[in-house]
Parts: C-alpha cells; sequence; structure tokens
C-alpha cells in the first residue's frame, strides 16, 4: 500500500500497516502470481516475519517497503509489454498467420538486468558473500541435457557451461581454490576470493536426469539471474587481471590461435613488468624455470583443446601475482615440479581445474594435450583402474583420490595407499572440525602427524631435481615414521595415567559416598524397603538442574534447545564410536 | 529460293552447298557400286575444293527466317496453303498392296490418274545393300519443283540388315512436306534438293539405323521440325548432285483442287489424312499430342471446336489401334502391323447426324451401305454396364462405331494428362540438366558480341530504395540482431556503494550446511550404518528417517549421477523465494554460561535438606498437616478419617480421634493460649478441643466449645450453615468443605466450599457463634482463603483462575485482583510481610506476587512437572516450600527487602524427596513450616509425615 494512500479506518501504524499478506500484495501490485514470483526472485525481495502476524498464521507476510519497492521497478512494465506482446502473437497464431507470428517472436521485447544486480550487490564483495547458490546452480545447469520439454535450451546450457569454465579458470590460475571434497552428491570445491569463502557443488560428469517433481519454470528464472551475475563478476575478475572478456574462444582452433597468442604474450608482458620490482635478488635459475614453464604453457596454448575443455580456458588468465598471502604461496607451490599425466577414465574436467590450482602441471589422454603419456618427465600418473596395463617406471601410479587429499591436507601425502589397486583410505570432509564434532577417524589422525611432520622436518623439496625426488619423499615418510612411533608412545602413557587417575576418583567417590550415606539416614526408621534415600548422582542432578528454575522462559528454551542439539551430537559420535568398536571386534 | 526475290546470300551459300552435296552423293554411289577405282580419279579434281574456298569466303551467319504468311512460308502459294489447311482433302484413290482397295500400286493409281483415290501408306523395300545407291534406294523420290506432300508416311522397310536407305529423296524445289512421317531403317530424308526451299511442317521422321542423313525429328513439334530441317538442310548442305528427275509422281487430288494444281505444271501433290494406320504405338504420346496441335494450326480459325472434338475422337481411335497392335506384334514390329491394319470406317468425313435416324452410317467405297451395329435398349446396356467392372474404360466410336475399350495404360495417360502431368510413364520432368555447352574451359569469347550494358556499371536505384527501408527498420527498432550479452565493469568504482540505500535491510540468505565425512564417496567405515541400522531407517516414519544415507564406492569412476541433484536445487530456490528470513545471532556459548548465578547455597542456610524423622500410624493418606503455634506438637487428619496430633521433637502419637468421613483439612488456633482444633470434613467443620493447655485454659475452651442453645443465625446464612454440639462445636455446612484458615487472631474461622459459588466462602466467628456470609459478590469458584496477617479486614480469596483481596470492614469490591495466568489455582500462601504471596497451580507452577509492586507475578517458577498440592512460607526465617504430587517438595530461600527498590530474592534451595514415588499414590499433598525452626514437615499420600531439618 502506497504511502500516500491510506483508506479509511486502516491502521497507520504497526504490524497491520508495515506488513501485508502475499494476496494483498499481488492485489496491489496488479500481477499475477507467476509474475510476481519472477519479479521477487530478480529483484531478490523475501517474506518477512512480522512480530505479530495479524491475518493468520498461514500467510505469508511481505514488509509494504518491499512490495512497493517492486511497484516503482521498472521491469514490472516491461513484464506486462512482454505480456500483451505475447498476446499478439498468440493472435497471429490462432488467425494462422505462422509468418507474422514469426516475424512478432523476433522482435519480442528483451530486458536486462545488469541494473538489479548493482542494486541488490552495491559492492563486489556483497556479490561474492551471495554467489555460492548462484556457482551451484550454473554448474548444475551446465551438465543438463537441453530439453524442450523443461524450456531448458541448449543456448544457455552452453551458456552455462562457459559461465563455469570462465570462473574456474580464473579460480585455478589465481590459486584462490583451498579445498576440495568429492561427495556423492558431486564435487565441493571452496575458493577464497577477497575473504570470501565461496563454496561450490559440481555434479559428477554424468548425465543427469530430469524428474518431475521439480518446477522448471522458478529455476529457469533463478538460473538467468544467476547467469548474469556470474557474467558480470567474471568480468570483474578478468578485468583484475588485464585480460579481455568475454575471452575469444569458441570460434575454431586455429581462427583462435593468433588471438590467444597475442592475448598471452600481453600478460606476459605486463605480468612480468609488474612482477621486475619484488623479483630481483631472484636467481637466474628461477627465472629461467619461470620461462620454461611459460613455454610450456605457450606450448599448450597453441594445442588448444576444443572450447568445451576447461583446459582451454586455463591459459588464458595469467598468474595474479599482484599480492599473495601465505595461503595462496603455499597453495600455488603444492604440486611445483610435478608433471601429471590423467588416464582416460579418470574426471578430467575436476583434475584438470584442481591441479593446476596448486601449481601442477598436467596432461591427459587424447587430442591436444600438451604432452603425451611417453613423456619422460612425468612424475605421476593418475589411473582409476583396477590395473594399469604398461607401467613406466620413472613414475607413480596413483589413484585421484590422492590429489584431492593432497590438496586438503596441504602436504604431498605418501603414495603407498593410493596406488593402483588398491582399495585408498576414506577421503574425508575438509569442512569438519573433527575436534568440534567429538570424533577424530583415524586417518585425519594421520594426515595430521604427517602434517606435523612437513612442518617440523624442513626438507628443501623444492630446490630438489626429478631423479631424486624419490628419496625425499621416503626420507620424509621415514620421519613421519618415526615421529608416529614415538606419538603413539605418549599416547599410551597418557591413558594409562588417565586410567590412573580415574581409578583413585572411583575409589574416593567410593568413599565419600558412604559417608553421604550415613550422613543421610541417622535416624530413619528403614520402610518398606523403598529408597527413600536419594543417591548421590540425583542430589548432583537436582543442584545442576537448580539454577534453571530460575530462569526466563526464553532462556529455557534456548538451554533446552542447545542441550538437545549437544545430546544428539554426542549420540551421534557415541554411535559412530559403538560402530567402529563393533567393526573392530568382527576383523 | 524464294520466287519473288532475286539472288541472295543465302541463296548463294544454298546453291554452293547443294553443289558440294551432289558431288558427295555422286562419290557416295560409286563407292557403293564399287567402281571408285576406275571413277574416282577423274573425278579428283579441284572441283570441291573451289566449292570449299567459295564457301569458306562467301560466310554468311545464319540468321535466316524465312518470311512467313499465316504460319506458312511466304513463297507457299495461296492456292496450296488452302488445300494444306483444309481438314480433309477428299482423297481421289485409294492404294493398298493387298488389293482391298482399287489400287495395288501408286503406279497403278498414277495411271488412273483421272480415277479418285486415296493414298494411305507407301512403302517398298529398297536399299543400297540390293545393288542400288543411295541415290535410287529411296522408296519415293521426288524431283519435280512445288512438290507437296501432306500426310504421307514414308518408309523404307528394307530392313536393318540392308545398308543404308533412304524412305524419301526430295531434289525438288519449293517443296512442301506437311504432317507427314519420315524413317525407319536407313536413313530418313536424303534431302539433295539445289533449291532447297523445302518445308517440313508436322511430319515424323522415323529412324532407327544411326547413319541418317537428317537428324531425328520425331518427336519434335511441327514448327521446331520445320525451323529445324531448315537449319539443316543449310548447315549440312555438304553433298551436292546433279539434278536428275527420276521419278515423278503426282497425285491428282479433288476435283476442286485440280485446277490449282494442274497450274504449276509438274507440281506434285500427295494429299491423304494421316489417320491411324501411320502412327505408332510406342510414340503414341507424342502422336496424341502432335495431333492435337496439328489440327490446331491446320484447323485455323473456324473449325477450332469442332476439330478439338475430332482430335478427341482420333485420339481414342488411335488407342485403341495402338494397343490393339502391341496386343499382336509388340512394340518393334509395329511397322508391319501398320500394313495389315484392315481399312477402318470408310465413311469419309461426313457429318454423323446425317445418318443419326438411319441404319447405315454411310457408304463404302463400292457404294455399299455400312450398317450400325444393332443398338441394345437402355436397360440391357444399363444392365451390362453395372455388371461388367470394366465398363467405366469402355467409350463408344461413333465414326467406326465401335465400342473401345481402354487398357489400364491408357487410362493412367489420360489421368495423368489430366492432372496435366507428362503423359509417359517413363518420362522424367525432373531429369538432370545436361549443359553442352563447355563453359568454363575454353570460352575465351564471350557469347555475345553485345556490348555490356549500361546498368552494370550504375548502383541500382531499386537496390538503394531497398537499403533505405532496412535502414529505417533497424533504426525503428522493428529488426532486430542477435546481440552478444552487454557485459561490462559493473562495480567498476566502490565509491557510490557508500551512500546508504533506501530499502529495508537486507538479510542474505543462510549459507547451505558444509557437508560432513558422511557425504564422502569414500566415508571411514564406522560412518556407513549397518544393515539392521537401515532397517530400522525403513520402519521410521519419513520425517524422522535420515535424509542422507552414507554409501561407499570403491573408486571415483563408480560414482552414479545423484539422483536428488534437481531437486535439492530447486528446494533450495524454494527457500530462497519463499522462506521469511528473520536475522538471527547465533548464540555459540556454552549452555551453562546461561544460567543465572545464584548465592551460594552455603550462605543461605539454615534450610531443611535431610529427612529427620517420619510420623506413621495414619492408615490412609495424610491429607492436611498443621504444626501448632508453640512447635511443640503437629496435627495431621488423613483419608482414613483419623485426626492425630504428634509431637514433634518425638514423633509420639499424642491423640487420634476416628471420624467416619474422611478429614479434608486441619488447622491448629494460631493463638498459643487456646489448642484447639478446626477439622474439616465433608460437609462438617468440627472445632475439636485437643486438651493440652493448662487447665485455666482447658475452662476457657470447654465455656467456649459449649453451645448453650442453637444459636440464631441471620437469615442470609441460615440455609447454608447450622451450628451442632457435638464433641466439641460441629458446623455443619450445605456443600463439602474443602478448605479452613483461622484469623491470626483466633476468633475467626474461614470455611471455603469450593462448590458452594458465590455462597462458597462462609466466615464463623466463635466467640459468639456466629456465622457471617462474605458482604460482597464473589465471582468464580474459591479454592483458599487467607486472612491477611497484618491488615485486620484485609482476607483474601483465591478462586480458579485469579486472586481477590478484599476489605471486609469495609463491605467493598475487591480492593486487588492479582492476574496469575495460571490455569487452576491450588493452593495459596502469604508471606509474613503481608505483601507477598505466592500461588501454587494446579500445571505444578508457583507464582510469586509482590502485591505493592503489580497485580502480575513478579516470578512464576515452573519447578513442578506435576500438580502443585500446596505452598507454605515460614513465618520468620526466608523460607518457603512448594509441594506436588510428583513426590518432591522444594524448599526455597525468598528474602523480601525492607527496602521497597529491591526485588525480593528468590533462591532454589533443596529438592526434598522421600516420599514413595509410586503412581498409586498422589504423592506429597501437605507441606507445613515448623514455626520456629527451619524445618518443614510434609504429609505423603503414602500415609508417612516426614520432618525435614537442617
Amino acid at each position: 500500500m502506497p504511502k500516500h494512500y491510506r483508506p479509511a479506518g486502516k491502521k497507520k501504524e504497526g504490524n497491520a500497516a508495515r506488513y501485508m499478506t502475499r494476496s494483498q500484495a499481488l492485489k496491489s501490485l496488479q500481477v499475477n502470481l507467476n509474475l510476481f514470483r519472477r519479479l521477487c526472485i530478480v529483484k531478490g525481495i523475501f517474506p518477512r516475519e512480522p512480530k505479530k502476524k495479524v491475518k493468520g498464521n498461514h500467510h505469508t507476510y511481505y514488509h509494504v517497503k518491499d512490495i512497493s519497492f517492486l511497484q516503482h521497478e521498472p521491469l514490472l512494465e516491461k513484464f506486462r509489454e512482454i505480456k500483451t506482446y505475447l498476446k499478439k502473437v498468440q493472435k497471429a497464431k490462432a488467425k494462422k498467420n505462422e509468418e507474422l507470428a514469426r516475424l512478432l517472436l523476433t522482435r519480442q521485447p528483451t530486458y536486462k538486468l545488469d541494473r538489479l544486480i548493482r542494486e541488490r550487490y552495491p559492492t563486489f564483495i556483497d556479490a561474492l558473500r551471495d554467489l555460492d547458490d548462484c556457482l551451484t546452480m550454473v554448474h548444475l545447469f551446465a551438465v543438463l541435457p537441453a530439453s524442450d520439454r523443461e524450456n531448458l535450451e541448449v543456448k544457455r546450457v552452453h551458456n552455462c557451461r562457459r559461465l563455469s569454465h570462465e570462473w574456474q579458470a580464473y579460480i585455478s590460475r589465481t590459486h584462490a581454490l583451498r579445498k576440495v571434497f568429492v561427495s556423492v552428491k558431486g564435487i565441493y570445491y571452496q575458493a577464497e576470493l577477497e575473504g570470501q569463502k565461496i563454496t561450490w557443488l559440481t555434479p559428477h560428469a554424468i548425465q543427469q536426469v530430469f524428474t518431475n517433481d521439480v518446477d522448471f519454470g522458478v529455476l529457469l528464472t533463478f538460473l538467468e539471474f544467476y547467469e548474469t551475475l556470474l557474467a558480470f563478476i567474471n568480468f570483474k575478475l578478468y578485468h583484475s587481471l588485464n585480460v579481455k572478456y568475454p575471452p575469444i574462444l569458441d570460434s575454431r582452433l586455429e581462427a583462435l590461435a593468433a588471438d590467444l597468442y597475442a592475448l598471452s604474450r600481453y600478460i606476459d608482458a605486463s605480468s612480468r613488468g609488474m612482477t621486475v620490482e619484488p623479483k630481483v635478488d631472484a636467481s637466474s635459475s628461477s627465472q629461467s624455470n619461470d620461462r620454461a614453464e611459460s613455454e610450456l604453457r605457450l606450448a599448450q596454448l597453441q594445442h588448444q583443446l576444443p572450447s568445451s575443455e576447461p583446459g582451454a580456458l586455463m591459459h588464458l588468465v595469467a598468474d595474479k601475482e599482484v599480492e599473495e598471502d601465505e595461503e595462496t604461496r603455499t597453495c600455488k607451490s603444492l604440486f611445483k615440479d610435478l608433471k601429471f599425466f590423467l588416464s582416460r577414465e579418470v574426471p578430467r574436467e575436476s583434475l584438470l581445474f584442481v591441479l593446476p590450482a596448486f601449481g601442477g602441471i598436467v596432461s591427459w589422454e587424447g587430442e591436444g594435450a600438451p604432452f603425451n603419456e611417453d613423456d619422460d618427465s612425468i612424475t605421476h600418473h593418475i589411473i582409476d583402474k583396477p590395473s594399469a596395463g604398461h607401467m613406466y617406471l620413472s613414475r607413480e601410479y596413483v589413484q585421484p583420490q590422492w590429489i584431492y587429499d593432497c590438496v586438503n591436507a596441504r602436504i604431498i601425502l605418501p603414495t603407498e595407499k593410493y596406488l593402483v589397486g588398491r582399495v585408498p583410505p576414506p577421503h574425508l570432509s575438509p569442512f569438519v572440525d573433527n575436534e568440534a564434532e567429538g570424533y577424530v577417524p583415524d586417518y585425519a589422525e594421520t594426515i595430521k602427524r604427517l602434517q606435523a611432520a612437513a612442518r617440523n622436518d624442513v626438507l628443501p623439496l623444492p630446490g630438489v631435481g626429478k631423479e631424486d625426488l624419490e628419496d625425499p619423499q621416503n626420507l620424509l615418510y621415514a620421519g613421519v615414521m618415526s615421529r608416529t612411533e614415538e606419538a603413539e608412545a605418549a599416547k599410551t602413557k597418557k591413558k594409562m595415567a588417565e586410567l590412573e587417575k580415574q581409578y583413585h576418583e572411583e575409589l574416593k567417590k567410593e568413599v565419600t559416598g558412604i559417608e553421604v550415606d550415613e550422613e543421610a539416614t541417622p535416624m530413619v526408621e528403614e520402610g518398606e524397603g523403598e529408597e527413600s534415600v536419594p543417591d548421590a548422582s540425583q542430589i548432583e542432578q537436582d543442584t545442576a538442574d537448580m539454577p534453571t528454575l530460575m530462569m526466563s522462559r526464553k532462556k529455557k528454551k534456548l538451554y533446552e534447545a542447545m542441550k538437545m542439539g549437544q545430546k544428539k551430537k554426542s549420540e551421534s559420535v557415541e554411535r559412530i564410536k559403538q560402530r567402529k568398536k563393533n567393526l573392530k571386534a568382527d576383523q | 529460293m524464294d520466287p519473288n526475290v532475286k539472288c541472295s546470300k543465302t541463296d548463294a551459300q544454298t546453291w554452293l552447298s547443294t553443289a558440294l552435296t551432289n558431288l558427295d552423293t555422286c562419290r557416295a554411289g560409286f563407292l557403293d557400286l564399287g567402281v571408285k577405282d576406275m571413277v574416282l580419279p577423274l573425278m579428283s579434281n579441284n572441283v570441291s575444293n573451289l566449292i570449299c574456298n567459295t564457301l569458306a569466303i562467301n560466310k554468311v551467319p545464319f540468321n535466316y527466317t524465312p518470311p512467313e504468311k499465316d504460319g506458312f512460308p511466304s513463297w507457299v502459294r495461296p492456292g496450296d496453303r488452302k488445300l494444306l489447311q483444309s481438314s480433309t482433302p477428299r482423297d481421289n484413290a485409294v492404294v493398298a498392296k493387298d488389293g482391298s482397295c482399287n489400287f495395288r500400286t501408286i503406279k497403278d493409281a498414277i495411271n488412273a490418274a483421272s480415277g479418285s483415290g486415296r493414298e494411305n501408306n507407301y512403302s517398298g523395300s529398297r536399299s543400297v545393300g540390293g545393288e542400288s545407291t543411295t541415290f535410287n534406294s529411296a522408296t519415293v523420290a521426288a524431283v519435280g519443283d512445288a512438290f507437296i506432300a501432306r500426310g504421307i508416311t514414308f518408309r523404307n522397310t528394307a530392313g536393318a540388315n540392308n545398308e543404308q536407305a533412304v524412305a524419301l529423296r526430295s531434289g525438288s524445289d519449293l517443296s512442301v512436306f506437311y504432317q507427314c512421317s519420315i524413317g525407319e531403317y536407313g536413313s530418313g530424308c536424303f534431302d539433295f534438293t539445289a533449291v532447297h526451299m523445302a518445308w517440313f511442317s508436322g511430319q515424323r521422321l522415323q529412324e532407327q539405323t544411326s547413319g541418317s542423313l537428317l537428324a531425328p525429328m520425331t518427336k519434335k513439334k511441327g514448327e521446331a521440325a520445320n525451323e529445324e530441317s531448315k537449319k539443316k538442310s543449310v548447315s549440312s548442305a555438304v553433298k551436292s548432285q546433279k539434278e536428275k528427275p527420276v521419278v515423278a509422281k503426282e497425285v491428282r487430288s479433288s476435283k476442286e483442287e485440280e485446277d490449282l494444281l494442274l497450274d504449276s505444271g509438274d507440281d506434285s501433290y500427295y494429299g491423304g489424312d494421316s489417320l491411324s494406320g501411320s502412327l505408332n504405338s510406342d510414340d503414341f504420346e507424342s502422336d496424341f499430342f502432335d495431333d492435337g496441335s496439328d489440327r490446331e494450326t491446320e484447323g485455323g480459325d473456324g473449325e477450332a471446336s469442332e476439330d478439338e472434338l475430332i482430335a478427341c475422337h482420333d485420339g481414342s481411335d488411335d488407342g485403341e489401334d495402338g494397343s490393339d497392335d502391341e496386343g499382336s506384334e509388340g512394340r518393334e514390329e509395329s511397322d508391319s502391323s501398320e500394313d495389315e491394319v484392315a481399312p477402318r470406317n470408310t465413311v469419309g468425313d461426313v457429318p454423323l447426324e446425317w445418318y443419326k435416324d438411319e441404319k447405315h452410317i454411310g457408304y463404302d467405297i463400292t457404294g455399299k451401305k455400312i450398317t450400325k451395329k444393332e443398338k441394345q435398349d437402355k436397360l440391357d446396356s444399363f444392365l451390362a454396364t453395372m455388371d461388367d467392372s470394366k465398363n467405366w474404360r469402355k467409350i463408344y466410336d461413333e465414326y467406326n462405331d465401335e465400342e473401345v475399350e481402354l487398357t489400364k495404360e491408357e487410362s493412367k495417360l489420360i489421368r495423368k494428362m489430366l492432372k496435366g502431368e507428362a503423359p509417359h510413364a517413363d518420362f522424367d520432368p525432373y531429369a538432370p540438366y545436361v549443359d553442352w555447352f563447355n563453359w568454363d574451359d575454353d570460352a575465351i569469347h564471350p557469347l555475345s558480341s553485345a556490348p555490356e550494358p549500361k546498368r552494370r556499371f550504375i548502383p541500382s536505384k531499386w537496390e538503394a530504395k531497398k537499403v533505405v527501408k532496412y535502414v529505417r527498420a533497424i533504426r525503428k527498432g522493428l529488426i532486430k540482431f542477435e546481440e552478444e550479452p552487454n557485459v561490462y565493469l559493473l562495480w567498476g568504482d566502490d565509491s557510490a556503494s557508500d551512500q546508504k540505500s533506501k530499502h529495508l535491510t537486507y538479510i542474505p540468505p543462510p549459507k547451505l550446511k558444509l557437508p560432513g565425512h558422511e557425504e564422502s564417496y569414500n566415508p571411514p567405515s564406522e560412518f556407513i550404518p549397518t544393515e539392521k541400522e537401515k532397517a530400522a531407517y525403513e520402519l521410521m516414519y519419513e520425517e524422522d528417517r535420515p535424509k542422507f544415507i552414507p554409501k561407499r564406492f570403491t573408486s571415483l569412476r563408480s560414482i552414479p549421477a545423484y539422483e536428488n541433484a534437481l531437486k535439492e536445487s530447486s528446494d533450495r530456490c524454494s527457500d530462497l523465494y519463499l522462506c521469511p528470513r528473520v536475522r538471527k545471532t547465533r548464540i555459540n556459548i556454552d549452555p551453562e554460561s546461561l544460567k543465572p548465578k545464584l548465592p551460594s547455597r552455603k550462605d543461605l542456610k539454615p534450610y531443611p535438606n535431610s529427612c529427620y524423622l517420619e510420623y506413621k500410624g495414619h492408615t490412609g493418606a495424610v491429607t492436611s498437616i498443621s504444626p501448632d503455634c508453640s512447635g511443640q506438637w503437629i496435627a495431621s487428619g488423613s483419608a482414613d478419617g483419623s485426626v492425630r496430633i504428634w509431637e514433634v521433637e518425638t514423633g509420639r502419637c499424642l491423640k487420634v480421634w476416628q471420624f467416619k468421613e474422611p478429614v479434608k483439612c486441619v488447622a491448629w488456633n494460631p493463638l498459643p493460649d487456646f489448642p484447639i482444633l478446626a477439622v474439616a470434613m465433608g460437609q462438617d467443620v468440627i472445632i475439636l478441643n485437643t486438651e493440652l493447655g493448662t487447665d485455666e485454659e482447658q475452662q476457657r475452651i470447654e465455656e467456649l466449645l459449649r453451645l448453650g442453645s442453637l444459636p440464631e443465625l441471620d437469615e442470609s446464612v441460615a440455609p447454608i450453615v447450622s451450628w451442632h454440639q457435638d464433641e466439641g462445636i460441629k458446623i455443619r455446612h450445605f456443600k463439602n468443605v474443602s478448605f479452613v484458615d483461622w484469623h491470626p487472631k483466633g476468633d475467626y474461622l474461614s470455611a471455603v466450599m469450593s462448590a458452594g459459588e458465590t455462597r462458597g466462602v462462609v466466615i464463623h466467628q466463635l466467640s459468639v457463634h456466629k456465622t457471617q456470609r462474605l458482604p460482597i459478590k464473589m465471582r468464580g469458584l474459591p479454592v483458599c482463603t487467607l486472612f491477611h496477617p497484618n491488615h485486620r479486614g484485609m482476607f483474601i480469596i483465591a478462586t480458579k483462575k485469579n486472586v481477590r483481596v478484599f476489605n471486609l470492614q469495609k463491605k467493598e469490591l475487591a480492593i486487588k485482583k492479582l492476574q496469575t495466568g495460571l490455569r487452576e489455582i491450588s493452593s495459596m500462601a502469604i508471606h509474613p510481610g503481608g505483601d507477598n504471596l505466592i500461588v501454587g497451580s494446579k500445571e505444578g507452577k508457583m507464582c510469586w506476587f509482590d502485591m505493592d509492586l503489580s497485580s502480575r507475578p513478579y516470578k512464576t517458577l515452573k519447578n513442578h512437572p506435576k500438580d502443585i498440592r500446596n505452598v507454605a512460607f515460614h513465618r520468620s526465617y526466608p523460607l518457603f516450600a512448594s509441594c506436588s504430587e510428583d513426590s518432591t517438595a522444594y524448599v526455597f530461600h525468598g528474602k523480601v527487602y525492607s527496602d521497597l527498590n529491591e526485588n525480593p530474592l528468590i533462591v532454589p534451595l533443596e529438592i526434598l524427596r522421600g516420599h514413595s514415588t509410586s503412581s498409586s499414590n498422589r504423592g506429597v499433598l501437605d507441606c507445613k513450616f515448623h514455626p520456629r525452626q527451619p524445618w518443614l514437615f510434609t504429609a505423603g499420600a503414602d500415609s508417612v509425615i516426614k520432618l525435614y531439618c537442617h
């Protein structure tokens, strides 16, 4: 309801004046529900919870200001225009004038969402903060099959694919990726951009299926907004690297190659210019190393893939070497000096994204690969088969999980457990704080020990050549082993001490318990065998409960809820521990 | 040569080439005769070379079109033209080899020139093979000038095995071949005419051998054939031959034209109707067409409609003929069949309506009547048509007076023609176009020598107009183009974002929960539920069932697509736009820190904390207890109907009264020197003398409890209360009494009847044996009452919902109403200071009222899970207690400060347990504090009274 007009008898203030139900909103906006939904979605308007629900509990309430905000939205007018225009088309169709209908459809009024994005996210950080859903959705639609029935056009799927690859290219090149987790639902990635942790989920690269219980209209409206948002964000990100956006990739390879080459040369030149000052004292060897790396990258560029490969984008974006924090540096150098080769059956898209993000050089089986399988300098061959055919002795054949675990642990894990044909150790979520959760899986302990070992035994890993690459790992592993043994010993000692303490405590308790009993029943004539004397635990609980009596109702509820949550958590932990015990007993 | 004009360049060319042709023909003849050795050397002079040179010099581009008049060349004389135009010239003589007609040979016919006859067909067999030259092999040789042939088939039947044979040799100047068919075996037409002015119209040249001298002209329309033949005759005139008239055949045609023909001395004319006999079945459709068209050209203006009709007839006729032929001999031998076809109707060109009513259709050549077939009567014919499924294909031919049945092919043809398609089944109208001209390689010269037109060099006006139209449409926005998505630097400067937005605060959507170990594709094995647990999940309700059940995959490649991906995405979207958002601060604290900091219990001692004594003796639940004011005795009433007095410190039972009814309530008189007991049971309140005081006191008590006579009561209370003398005094009420309470002065006694409604509370005055009702109207059901400890007239009544405070002296409405907010009040106690009140309820809640502060509770404590039965204040210590059906009693510290600004301090101190918790009992029914010591008595439903000491 507009501010300047208030019907007689209506409230001036309070919840009744400040909030309106959805149907009231529809009426005042004079739109139908579908249109209202679309408007709400693109404008980011959501219902609010009034203190007092004047119309009843089963209504959805919108703030009056939100609705008037919608009322003055130019898009509303545009939508109406489109609606009337479509009537025109329908009329033409009804008159069997297909030609006119087709012609009219080509001239349909269109709208843009850029202003809305600016309005909803006044700063770039705001946009990044809300990017999770956007990325998840765009990545999901990038793998969906186009469908006529659901109005999902091929064009949009391609656009989603392009946007997602552009985003991944940026993240990979700026080494902003932090965590990766392969779950049943897909692969979770977490990147850190401008201090914002952005997590998104990409589905496994398998044909997705449409289910009937999904409202595609709503989904597509969201997608429309997200596509626009991600395009602008990508533009901003590429702009910050001085790279032209949108990258010219989709045409033929030959036509592109020159363009890409020029672009990469330009980026190289500019980035070198920027990094001259901090790198003055850098040794010539590293310089040449850099050169070699860039050469290799160029070589990769020359053998461009089809545009649908994320690898094609990887090399577009130059390193952002302006200011790097500690974490970025460790991420960047995690797989330094390692060369990977991906077998045919491993999830290539994911690894092509992850490996370069952590400084690895990667090639794959198939067309356009930068180097072939028989390259001598390959250190790791990623393979996901029960057994490898022909094995080169100079490299290690590991399962892809090794890479994800290394990334999450931020160290190069020993490859023994991940070799081809073995059952890999459990893949743990990097998003869980094990200590807070109350249960630490065994493998998490192992990784922790390895991490500690890597920190303490400062091995000059980066300087070592490839030929003695095995050695430092062995060394590391030996160090790890000794440390684990030590830790184990300490642990057992601690356990013993704990047990002893517990025993003492119990003893003490027993003594005091008797005393209490004596005190409690000095001259009671013991009755009908009834437990008239409250036991110690009861007393303890009573004393614990006593203060809760004095809490306000609200606080008490909160307290109870928290207690319940804690109880649930501890129960689940207990369950897991119990299962583990059972499994051990079975073995 | 055009006789009207003198010799032109073209004519010269023609002459020259004819000469050359004659020479060549001659040579060919010598070759054929095998005398080349003798003759050829003689012929090898330079004549042919010379002629060739002259020809080369006199090069005339062929663009000759003969002057035409009414579709005929201008040199055709008007008489001849008329002759040709006439539809059916009358025949004068008919020649047939088999003798069915008047003449066997043409010769005979010519000989008998004066007789009438009709040349139908002429064929002979003579070929080069049989020792005659090509020149002489001709079946018909036309030598005389102005030879006219019409409707004749020239054919050499010498057969394919012989060598070149000529059907027609034309050496006549200004000859006309109209509707003639030339061809078959050997070359069609051997044209050596010196004066090539032959006009071929509507003829067919049939040939089956390759060495034709004249290009085949079958399946060409008349005019085309005409032009073609002319072209040939000019360009391929390479043979010359001396003009040598060998045979001149003249057929004098109709009488009326005779003179015309005779005018031109040696003019020859072959007239004849080219009827079906000349046609071949295999070029049926072309014939069909040709005939039609021929007829039309022939027919000219006037006869068009009739001609069409006839053409149709002819067509059908021809068709039948053709099919007949095909049936008998097949396509290849169709020529021979033509010879054997018997002459058909010979009625001639007579309108049939002349014989409409006659029995005959006309006369044959001998003058005999040709009789009509007998007509079937209509019914028969109709029946016949109905029986015959092929009837629709039958057509009646009037001229020949017979029924013709079309074959399937023919009907197909007709159908095709009706549709306007090409009639022949094998004809492909969309055959790939073969461009015979080689455009690419050798085309060094332009096709046309015409200068480039101007339009090739100036911009097109219409194009310019079209462009302007498009430009305008684009400017107006009528034409749109697929645009690139317009992406630009949206967040270029964030300075503008500092300004505060006018909208409501944006609440960012909560982030999705991050996945834990259990979502991993390869979780630790302890995260995977066992089979038993999974089965248990199945039994759970849908809502309780865990949303995600961990699974384990041995390798990355074996992970399937997640089936709920879209669903989850959709749910998230729905949450984003449908769920109300509220900003909530997430409290991440230890829940223990929420508990208020209470003063240490040790500092609040003494308070009862442990059971010290149990008083046993009652056999039923102890419903009520009451300590005397000295604290030495305690009275208890039980559901078994007994009232006992116990010594507090020893637990000795001093006295027992046994009544018939269960005791509801006992109350000790608050005056220390007045040890009497009020007991409520059933409808009675009994004042008992405990016989505890000194003798003096006893005397006073007995005096007081002796009713001289039954007291006179006001009429207001008389119906509800009556006093009786019993063991002590028995006051009988009209309803069950649930509660009794003494005034602090010990003279007044209030009794509460829950069921009494507005008359539920009465106050008895013991000293004067009087009873009075409340002077005010009361609302609700009374539960219990209290006399204010300090203010004399203040009386507090608790009804089920509320507590009201009255001033009995002023007899006004309630001076205060305390809103408890409880569902049902069960008990009430007042702080000895008189300003604070606690109320216990049946929902286990206890409210503390600070009556000076508010009419609402200062504090509500929910301490008991079950009904609170009673609450109590200590008379001197800052203690209060509640007891409940859950078999517990709570002891609180309740300090009321004299400073009015300070709120009372309430601290829970102890939970006293000990009474039987069995469900059959109803917990703790009453609790009372010791008047001087911080001790608490509790009366349990398990018939035990307990004393808790500090």
